[in-house]
């Protein structure tokens, strides 16, 4: 768990740093967008560039969230959790990109095995 | 006059509204629901769960943060890594503004819209928008945006409150919520060869980066080298398909 800035602790301590570590670097994009939308060129190989880390590290923060898992989901065997992302990816692949469907199918397998196996 | 004004508004607003709570909002719902959890996973009040929801607006954002946090990560590089995950909304952003320009439209409210900006309202809008006469296309926009905000909040509380009352099975899936979506709506995202690379990259690197690094800059580290690695794939794809 990552302590509090000790000299900014205190009961408002969650929201200042949702504030200041959360909502500040998500929304000065969308600002900036603002200011700049008339002069930034869509078609940039930069912008292709970003995406493409956006998505690796997204990818990154999935394997983290599953690997160490968080409270109850540490008390799933390994084994299922993974089997759980497999048959979502499955699913998406064979169904055309039915991602309400995959999603629940992967929820099935992990809630049926954590039962059985838990 | 103001009665007609209105109208105009709130009519388009109302049908915006409405054909987000048809489906979209409860897709978006069920993502966020896992940030509830996360949330008070990590000792945060629910408050602040559904405030990420409101402000942050980004599932990714709010996920990294949480989750971050419960990993004891640096301040500077949970906000680095949402910083480079959120990036993504400035082209996104770009991409959308000028289908709701309209004229005399003042630089707060494009700030309001530019908000509202995420995976699900920007693709839909960009599908949505250029069938409506401009000037219906801001409130329809808002009021889809809107749906899409109030569902979640909902559903980023009924995941806080769930979190302490079901079995730990039941736990263990709504914790599990947020990386099936991120992966399964990633996948059902990719458009070439690229994407694949980035998306199996960073699944292989994290971990590896967790490992040799740590203090939350491996994720920066392997969305880097994923993410550059798959640039490089798609270059040399372009390059060949150009000299052939």
């Amino acid at each position: 768990m990552t302590q509090p800035i000790a000299f900014l602790d205190g009961p408002w301590w969650p929201y200042l740093a949702l504030l200041l570590f959360a909502v500040l670097p998500t929304e000065i994009w969308r600002w900036l967008a603002v200011a700049f939308a008339r002069r930034l060129d869509e078609q940039s190989p930069w912008l292709e560039w970003v995406r493409l880390v956006a998505t690796s590290l997204l990818a990154g923060v999935v394997a983290k969230l599953v690997l160490a898992a968080p409270g109850a989901l540490a008390g799933v065997p390994l084994a299922v959790r993974l089997a759980a992302l497999a048959v979502a990816v499955t699913i998406v692949l064979l169904s055309r990109s039915k991602v309400m469907l995959a999603v629940l199918a992967g929820e099935a397998v992990l809630i049926g095995g954590a039962l059985w196996l838990g | 006059m103001t009665a007609l004004a209105s109208n105009h508004w709130l009519r388009p607003w109302g049908r915006g509204f409405r054909d987000a709570v048809m489906l979209p909002a409860w897709v978006v719902g069920l993502s966020l629901m896992g940030v509830g959890t996360l949330a008070r996973d990590v000792g945060y009040p629910v408050e602040a769960a559904i405030l990420s929801t409101i402000l942050v607006w980004a599932g990714p954002s709010q996920v990294l943060f949480f989750a971050s946090v419960a990993a004891g990560a640096a301040w500077s590089a949970i906000a680095l890594a949402i910083g480079f995950a959120s990036l993504r909304f400035l082209p996104m952003t770009v991409a959308l503004l000028p289908l709701l320009r309209r004229p005399g439209q003042s630089v707060a409210q494009q700030m309001l819209i530019a908000h509202f900006v995420a995976v699900t309202s920007w693709v839909e809008a960009l599908r949505r928008l250029p069938h409506l006469p401009p000037e219906e296309r801001v409130p329809y926009f808002l009021g889809f945006a809107n749906a899409l905000i109030v569902v979640s909040s909902f559903t980023t509380f009924v995941g806080f409150q769930l979190a302490g009352v079901v079995p730990a099975p039941v736990a263990a899936g709504l914790l599990c919520l947020t990386p099936i979506f991120f992966l399964s709506s990633m996948v059902a995202g990719i458009r070439g060869l690229a994407d694949a690379v980035a998306i199996g990259l960073g699944l292989a690197l994290a971990p590896l980066a967790g490992w040799a690094i740590g203090g939350g800059f491996d994720l920066i580290a392997s969305g880097l080298v994923g993410g550059s690695v798959a640039f490089l794939v798609q270059r040399w794809r372009k390059a060949r398909k150009a000299g052939a």
